[in-house]
């Protein structure tokens, strides 16, 4: 096996080891030298003096989960444009580099077809309840949301 | 040495992060955390098989997108832990009957002896032969993707292309129209 | 070829010969066991240093913001109020310990873990110089884009865990603002992977040269453009002001960790600071010429008259300081800039990501792309100096 190319990776683990034990080391050292007088009032979560009512976890809106989805769909394109990008500068050394313009071109303006859709649509407005239009008197108001 | 250090590493936290998306049924947002858990170990399991580039994939796509995806499709729910269920049903419906289960088992049954028919000719031409040199995985890719394989390039845009338009009209508003 | 602090020490001989040595009196091959003993104390060095920066990082940001409000800010504790970090240290850990009673209390222990991991992974490829750069991985930056987003989840769980309203809607605004902005990140990135062909810090270093017409950020007026975008989303990225939303003092008390007290706490508030040096540092590397010196005193070479190991050494600190010069000075662009510019409302953020720079990214990245091809290769400047030297310029 390749055990020498694998050492690379040898600084990550430990980064995440030495962050890890860090983390826990300084909670549990702590826990010797501070205070533990809980009261009932000091464990409330915190709404400026007032007592909270309810839980805080409530149905959040649609558009959190649309930016999300958007957000995966640019980060495969993203992930299958970082080989190619960094293989351009070669082909074009080897004068082949008009094949990957062309290649990279098309891939990126059908993502920005894409892009253009969504904003004529208005799916990248956050605020999407009230659209005025002063301009056209029939439809002065339309409510969308 | 190092290579078993980051394979156990990596295949107990799949392990520990899958068996938890299974046992952890009170809490969805528990459960998402321990798929971070995995879906970090796979990251690590192709870097062990020397594939850097689909780790840093996994760790960009899945890790960074899709975990991050289901925490707000949870929260669209308004959080996991509520049991109590909103839509009138007494319980969860569980998944499948006695005949799907059978079914289930003669899949298993017929897959595994499938997929241990092709293993056991691929051991048998096993030998140890060092791993090519990885070095340049990334450019490998990129070469293939323009070269042989432009058309799934292209066409994996298009399939981007639906997915984004897809999202957009099912996340937006109907319009009600008086 | 994936370099690393290993593969810098291997080249002088003291290093392979104590290898040698050791393995020989153990009797089995010890490169692994040294390698580990090696990045260990390079990892210690490397968080000693960075925790260091975090702390000088909350003074010096209290500083710099009385400096540009006519305050006087911290100088009671040590000369100039240097020691107060330390103060701030250790009040921090003789902080009680709460936990809210209705709290989540696994996902609130576990998200400043997840916080710092993921800043620490970041660490691991920051090209601090040719040599001391902990691992540079060929998929180097891709990488680092990848580990921390391990940030977002730690502050959405965060604000999930501690089932306060204030905290909920942070983690919320944080992890959506983290994701949108990754995107026109991810798009600058590419550009300049695209000119220098290749993802590791190294390539992308080593395309660049020590004065300014040898950057990126001059190669095209499209990088130049890109920089920009660049340092916007990553602003936005870590929370800092004008996109502070995720933790904005005077709508959400304190945002994602207004339950959070002590070392938790602190731990947020590190992985914070510590991400605003790896993504200057990161800038720098992509735009700024990174770790490269003048004169290319930076490889040791114009020290011949010393020996090639002390005279190798020079040159690293050489590059250690260009370094570490860029990235602060950029550290304090983004502290003037959090305390000149107001808050943005959460639909500007988003506008200003999907309308704006988005878009500009994108262009930019057909732009390079055709720049690269039309010209290849070749920057602004090395056009007009080959155009006045009256040699065919361009194609």
């Amino acid at each position: 096996m390749s055990s020498h190319n694998l050492d690379v990776y040898m600084p990550i683990l430990i980064l995440m080891g030495v962050g890890v034990a860090l983390v826990f080391g300084a909670i549990i050292f702590g826990k010797l030298i501070r205070p533990h007088n809980p009261t009932r009032l000091k464990e409330q979560a915190y709404e400026c003096g007032e007592d909270p009512v309810g839980v805080a976890w409530s149905n959040f809106n649609v558009r959190f989960y649309v930016v999300s989805l958007i957000f995966i769909i640019f980060d495969v394109e993203g992930a299958l444009m970082f080989p190619v990008a960094s293989v351009f500068k070669k082909f074009n050394e080897i004068g082949r580099g008009g094949l990957l313009l062309c290649t990279l071109s098309l891939f990126v303006i059908i993502l920005i077809s894409g892009v253009v859709y969504c904003w004529k649509k208005g799916d990248l407005d956050w605020v999407k309840s009230f659209h005025l239009d002063l301009n056209k008197d029939s439809e002065s108001k339309k409510v969308e949301a | 040495m190092f290579d078993s250090v980051l394979f156990i590493s990596s295949a107990v936290l799949v392990l520990v992060g899958s068996l938890g998306v299974l046992f952890i049924k009170e809490n969805l947002m528990h459960a998402c955390v321990s798929l971070l858990t995995a879906l970090f170990g796979v990251a690590g399991l192709y870097a062990t098989l020397g594939a850097d580039f689909l780790a840093a994939t996994q760790l960009v796509v899945y890790v960074g997108g899709v975990v991050i995806l289901m925490l707000f499709g949870i929260m669209l729910t308004g959080g996991g832990t509520s049991n109590e269920n909103k839509f009138g049903i007494e319980k969860v419906p569980g998944m499948g009957s006695v005949k799907t289960y059978i079914v289930a088992g003669v899949n298993v049954l017929v897959i595994s002896l499938i997929v241990i028919r092709i293993m056991a000719n691929v051991m048998k031409d096993y030998k140890a032969v060092p791993l090519p040199p990885y070095e340049s995985t990334v450019e490998k890719l990129g070469t293939l993707l323009v070269t042989d394989h432009v058309l799934a390039f292209e066409i994996s845009s298009i399939l981007l292309l639906g997915a984004l338009v897809g999202a957009a009209i099912i996340a937006r508003p109907t319009r009600r129209t008086n | 070829m994936n370099e690393s602090l290993i593969s810098y020490l291997s080249q002088f001989e003291g290093h392979q010969a104590f290898v040698k040595m050791a393995s020989e009196m153990a009797g089995t091959d010890l490169t692994s066991t040294i390698s580990f003993m090696i990045y260990l104390a390079a990892v210690l060095a490397v968080v000693g240093v960075m925790a260091t920066i975090g702390g000088l990082g909350t003074y010096a940001e209290r500083k710099i913001s009385a400096d540009l409000q006519a305050r006087q800010g911290p100088n009671r504790v040590g000369p100039f109020g240097l020691l107060q970090m330390l103060a701030d240290g250790v009040k921090m850990i003789l902080k009680e310990d709460i936990i809210p009673r209705d709290a989540d209390k696994f996902m609130f222990v576990i998200a400043p873990l997840l916080c710092i991991v993921g800043v620490f992974g970041s660490l691991a490829v920051v090209p601090f110089s040719s040599g001391f750069i902990l691992t540079d991985l060929n998929v180097g930056v891709f990488y680092l884009l990848g580990i921390s987003s391990l940030v977002g989840v730690g502050i959405f769980i965060g604000g999930y865990s501690s089932n306060s309203k204030w905290s909920m809607l942070g983690g919320m605004r944080g992890a959506s603002q983290i994701i949108s902005y990754e995107i026109p990140v991810t798009l600058s990135i590419i550009m300049i992977v695209l000119i220098a062909g290749g993802m590791s810090f190294g390539t992308l270093i080593s395309g660049q040269g020590g004065f300014p017409h040898q950057w990126y950020l001059f190669h095209n007026p499209f990088t130049f453009i890109g920089f920009f975008v660049y340092f916007i989303g990553a602003l936005a990225e870590t929370n800092r002001a004008p996109f502070d939303l995720p933790e904005a003092e005077s709508e959400l008390v304190s945002g994602y960790h207004t339950e959070y007290t002590g070392m938790r706490f602190a731990f947020f508030a590190l992985a914070e600071y510590i991400e605003v040096f790896v993504v200057c540092g990161v800038a720098v590397a992509l735009f700024l010429g990174g770790y490269k010196v003048p004169f290319d005193l930076g490889n040791g070479e114009a020290f011949s008259a010393l020996p090639p190991i002390i005279g190798k050494n020079i040159g690293q600190f050489l590059q250690l300081g260009s370094f570490f010069t860029k990235t602060l000075a950029l550290y304090y662009v983004v502290i003037w800039i959090r305390w000149t510019l107001p808050r943005l409302r959460v639909d500007q953020l988003m506008t200003l990501c999907w309308k704006y720079l988005t878009p500009i990214a994108l262009f930019n990245l057909l732009m390079v792309a055709v720049w690269v091809y039309a010209f290849e290769g070749q920057s602004m400047f090395e056009l007009f100096s080959s155009m006045g030297s009256g040699s065919s310029g361009g194609h």
